[in-house]
């Protein structure tokens, strides 16, 4: 076991290390730079702020003041939020999107699995029929259709919520119900089919047929195997959800650091790209680590794998 | 599979559908007596009328046209961005199965760990980075779809590796690209197109984030992220503008989904039941 | 919702700051995030807006947008126009109740100029004597000619005569800096706690893309006039969410809004409605090093196409000015003399077909613009009438950042262009001086042009120097380097319980003039 996270610790940071050095390419070899605005650079100013932030030295020696900056836990100034650290803006950024994406794959499993086991007892009556179409048309609507027509309905028509900022808990209801409804959907229909499976299996039919309450049933025979699909695919959802975060986050004015990163790749802040870049890979590696632990605990074949 | 696929009135209900969309993208632009860029002046941000069935944009464009021009650009950036990932994922996942032993796991271990990566993170930073063309989006998606495939491939490799003619060709003396190229790949090819028209809702949703977050195609193109993003925007002046293109981008991805549903049930009934993809 | 009514936050939600709601607090949608709070490095002009509420430099703006009299209480110019003496106000404090005085200017000064600062608008001041050369690093920093005569009393010595000097201090680049404070603490002098500020209010709380709150500043000259208790700025970069967040009671003042929205205001919240034009001109600029735009009858055609009054009356519709002079129609003192030149469809196609092109060999050009909704809209517009004179025109948008180093590096045909800010003609006009460099983004040059600018800027008496502007003007646009459009309108919503707020072309409304009535 301790080999084995080891292991898939070294794999991580071969991942982050990939990730950084194909950002940072990426960024220097974009046309624009963090400093072109539309007023005029006198060539000493420009010159000033090219050597402030190292950007006169060559590529190869800042990529590797870079790397070293990193392995001192250092994402760096930020190059055009001139006041902040990257760090400090991760600090502000990641609780925000943390919280969003967090309850919203917790909504979304939540829904998912109580939604796909119910429709899997009642297989093919009318609830079942329903729910399914349900799920399907949830699919249908990412959040872009979502999360303005929330906003429309119940932020701007019935005032029920606020349409953005994130005072308080009530600003989080709508972005995270936007965010969530697609793969709640997506969960309902994997875990449907594994409850299906999993209820055909000769163990649960003979309990079924001693009489066992389906409540027990569902708890104790069905729920443990029945989730290992479910929870399988949480580790790409986790991916996935990135990008839903990032419209959300603009739609409702959340300071998450999505938006950081989108107006750092748009307005060519180096730091705040490189940085929010691995802030994402290492939360998408460390919950895919998460994940996959899960799996194991939920089936001892795997742990010694 | 015909049967399968046409099953049901939902089925039959989603295909129609489709099929109309697909129609109308490739011929309604040229139908309509709207060009994509004419400005109407006189209807500027105009409700729809008998001369705008859609309403118009706000420069005064015809919505209907744009909505089925926006489709076009969708479906031809999925379309494209599907076959790029069949460029890779068939030849990587033929290559992994029938090499098989340690190519094999070596192959497989990176699209396990590339599937740990956010990648749309790398497709929005090409797109910001390097300006908003329609080729770049494409090859970009398609560049970050093909895992699922690859694997799929893999899999009916390993049993297509064991089959007679494989097994004369090889002691023939083919080389093994001409093996993988000539007979595996022909041979799996079916099942893995079926399962790559799978992937094609994923990239309009794909597509239509990254033109939300105003990183889509030039002016005068248009595509339904682009077209949801504006009418985002004009929501309560002009709610048609967000209606219609949000409508047809729902409609379009339940029609795929259901068919997808059907497609995939149809492959593994005829395969024995491999299930190894969620998306 | 009311943002008053807060219930409890969920547990994760509480590792976030949570912003208590007072009586006299004004919330503002400031359109963006400031990048930077500290007035040597700022670059937008939503830092503006923040930084003149906290610091107030030697001239100021009234609720007009007035010059007057700011931390200096008067001065004097020397008759050659060369030399300004200042005279501060004894009673000027910092936050800190410590006294501001002349040697906060020098410090400040010379810190904007110091290489060290890497400050991008360090040019503002290049009108001081030596700051030129202080800035690109080959003279000392006391070769600046700003000196603390006595501890309010402040010299400052031009290069060259500039009668819009006092206008030109009004921008954070002139204000004073605490040096007690600055030394100590170096660049983290910026951060909520540590700043300290002699505006009438001071910086309370920063939570970057969250909001900037300002905190009435007690030891402020005239602390006793300020109505408002706080003010918070918040960063509303996406003016459909400020608009819903408005309409929402979230916010009190936005900016912006769907101009899509701008008939169903005049109708229901009229009193809300407050339309300004901005001191600023929009324009087209052409490429004159690259054929054939190097042919002055294919730039006068492609002019001549336009309809500006269709771009402003039906495409922007929120009562934009059509300018035909490429200095804004409400710079004070200036009335230019260029002739409008309306729309002429047929003139423009005769002089495209004497340069070669028709509808067998049409004209093909890239059109560069910055992303935006209402970008898109003039330019999709400005497209569509040159394809109704047979002009085959491609869009390219692209961010503000790149879009703009390609228009330095003259990577373009025909792209959009803006600028905006002084009440001085030579502003606008010095962008059409080939020594102007790449911000003359389309490399023109004209002798005539350069030689009457040059002279206007040797010039110290006022009325004779704007003749002589008036006529580079004209020599100028004759040759149309660039399309002069319009001039943008700041389309703000203003609750009516707020008080003391004055359209003005500036677009400034400082906090200290304004206040909230009792409902």
């Amino acid at each position: 076991m301790v080999r084995y996270l080891l292991r898939r610790l070294a794999f991580a940071l071969i991942a982050l290390w990939a990730v950084v050095s194909v950002t940072f390419v990426l960024v220097r070899a974009a046309p624009g730079g963090p400093f072109d605005g539309e007023r005029r650079l006198p060539p000493a100013v420009e010159a000033n702020l090219l050597s402030a932030y190292h950007l006169d030295e060559p590529l190869v020696g800042q990529y590797f003041r870079y790397l070293g900056m990193l392995a001192q836990a250092d994402l760096g100034p930020s190059f055009r939020q001139k006041d902040f650290s990257v760090n400090e803006l991760v600090a502000r950024g990641l609780p925000i999107s943390l919280t969003v994406g967090g309850l919203a794959l917790l909504l979304a499993l939540a829904l998912g699995i109580g939604a796909g086991t119910f429709a899997a007892l009642a297989r093919d009556g009318p609830r079942d029929r329903l729910l399914m179409v349900l799920a399907t048309l949830a699919l249908a609507f990412p959040p872009i259709v979502v999360a303005p027509a929330l906003v429309a309905a119940f932020a701007v028509s019935l005032g029920w919520f606020p349409a953005g900022g994130y005072d308080s808990a009530q600003h989080f209801v709508l972005p995270v119900i936007a965010l969530a409804l697609p793969y709640a959907a997506a969960f309902t229909r994997l875990m449907r089919g594994s409850v299906a499976e999993t209820l055909a299996r000769p163990h649960v039919r003979s309990a079924r047929a001693k009489g066992m309450p389906t409540r027990r049933i569902v708890l104790r025979h069905v729920l443990p195997s029945a989730l290992m699909p479910v929870v399988s695919y949480a580790g790409p959802v986790a991916a996935a959800l990135l990008a839903g975060s990032m419209v959300v986050e603009e739609v409702f004015s959340l300071p998450g650091l999505g938006r950081y990163f989108v107006q750092g790749a748009l307005n060519r802040d180096y730091t705040l790209v490189t940085g929010t870049v691995i802030v994402y890979a290492a939360l998408v590696l460390a919950f895919n680590l998460l994940a996959d632990l899960c799996y194991a605990r939920l089936d001892p074949r795997v742990r010694h794998a | 599979m015909r049967e399968a696929l046409l099953g049901t009135a939902l089925a039959r209900t989603c295909c129609a559908m489709l099929a109309g969309v697909v129609l109308a993208a490739v011929i309604g632009p040229s139908l309509s007596p709207w060009a994509l860029d004419a400005v109407d002046w006189d209807a500027i941000d105009a409700a729809p009328t008998a001369a705008h069935w859609f309403g118009t944009d706000g420069v005064g464009r015809d919505l209907l046209t744009r909505t089925l021009g926006g489709a076009r650009v969708s479906l031809v950036i999925a379309v494209a961005a599907t076959l790029v990932s069949c460029l890779i994922g068939i030849p990587w996942g033929a290559t992994a199965g029938y090499l098989g032993g340690a190519v094999d796991q070596a192959m497989m271990r990176v699209v396990d760990g590339l599937y740990a990566l956010p990648f749309i993170l790398l497709v929005i930073l090409l797109v910001a980075l390097f300006g908003r063309n329609i080729f770049l989006l494409f090859i970009a998606l398609g560049a970050v779809s093909w895992l699922d495939l690859a694997r799929i491939v893999r899999g009916q490799t390993l049993v297509a590796k064991n089959e007679a003619y494989v097994e004369a060709a090889r002691a023939l003396g083919a080389t093994t690209p001409g093996i993988v190229l000539r007979h595996i790949v022909p041979n799996v090819i079916g099942p893995a197109l079926v399962y790559a028209t799978l992937t094609i809702p994923g990239v309009v949703i794909a597509e239509s984030f990254i033109s939300f977050l105003g990183l889509g195609v030039q002016e005068p193109q248009t595509s339904w992220g682009v077209l949801i993003a504006d009418g985002t925007r004009a929501m309560r002046s002009a709610p048609w503008q967000l209606l219609f293109p949000a409508s047809l981008l729902a409609a379009t991805l339940f029609a795929c989904n259901v068919l997808g549903d059907r497609l995939r049930d149809a492959v593994d009934a005829g395969a024995g039941g491999s299930k190894s993809s969620v998306r | 919702m009311q943002s008053r009514h807060r219930i409890a936050a969920l547990s994760l939600a509480a590792l976030i700051a949570t912003l208590p709601a007072a009586a006299d607090e004004l919330r503002i949608g400031n359109g963006g995030e400031p990048l930077t709070l500290d007035p040597h490095r700022y670059n937008l002009n939503l830092e503006e807006k923040i930084l003149a509420d906290l610091f107030e430099g030697l001239t100021a703006h009234d609720a007009d947008g007035r010059v007057v009299a700011g931390a200096a209480e008067s001065w004097s110019t020397s008759a050659d126009g060369l030399v300004w003496t200042f005279r501060l106000r004894e009673d000027a404090r910092w936050s800190d109740g410590e006294p501001v005085t002349a040697a906060d200017f020098v410090y400040s000064f010379q810190r904007l100029l110091a290489p060290r600062t890497a400050a991008s608008l360090a040019y503002f001041l290049y009108a001081i004597d030596g700051a030129q050369a202080v800035n690109a690093g080959t003279a000392p920093l006391d070769r600046l000619a700003v000196r603390a005569v006595n501890a309010h009393t402040l010299e400052i010595r031009l290069a060259q005569p500039f009668p819009f000097f006092d206008e030109r201090l009004i921008y954070p680049t002139g204000f004073p800096m605490p040096k007690h404070v600055v030394e100590e603490l170096g660049d983290a002098w910026t951060k909520p706690g540590n700043m300290v500020s002699n505006g009438a209010f001071t910086l309370a709380d920063w939570q970057p893309q969250g909001f900037v709150r300002l905190a009435k500043n007690p030891h402020f000259r005239r602390a006793s006039t300020v109505a408002l208790e706080a003010v918070t700025y918040f960063p509303t970069a996406d003016r459909n969410a400020a608009y819903n967040r408005y309409r929402n009671g979230e916010l009190d003042v936005i900016g912006d809004f769907p101009p899509g929205e701008i008939g169903w205001l005049r109708r229901k919240m009229p009193d809300h409605l407050h339309l300004a034009p901005l001191l600023s001109i929009m324009y087209l600029v052409f490429n004159v090093t690259v054929p054939p735009f190097d042919d002055e009858r294919v730039r006068r055609a492609l002019a001549l196409a336009l309809d500006r009054e269709l771009i402003t009356g039906r495409v922007l519709q929120s009562g934009e000015i059509p300018s035909a002079s490429f200095v804004p129609p409400m710079v004070a003192n200036y009335r230019s003399a260029v002739t409008p030149m309306p729309q002429d469809q047929d003139a423009a196609r005769a002089l495209l077909a004497e340069a070669g092109y028709d509808a067998d060999s049409p004209l093909e050009l890239t059109l560069r613009y910055i992303a935006g909704p209402d970008n898109k809209k003039v330019h999709v517009a400005i497209a569509a009438m040159w394809k109704a004179v047979g002009v085959a025109t491609q869009l390219h948008h692209a961010e503000l950042n790149a879009h703009f180093a390609a228009l330095r590096q003259g990577e373009f045909q025909v792209a959009q262009a803006g600028w905006f800010g002084e009440n001085n003609p030579e502003h606008y006009l010095e962008l059409l001086m080939s020594a102007t460099g790449d911000v003359n983004y389309g490399r023109f040059a004209d002798a005539d042009v350069d030689a009457l600018m040059n002279r206007a800027k040797q010039t110290a008496a006022l009325q004779e120097r704007l003749t002589l502007l008036r006529r580079a003007e004209v020599a100028a646009l004759a040759r149309h380097p660039v399309v002069p459009l319009y001039a943008v309108t700041i389309r703000s919503l203003v609750r009516p319980r707020i008080t003391g707020w004055r359209a003005n072309p500036r677009n400034t409304h400082p906090a200290r003039y304004l206040g909230i009535r009792a409902e």
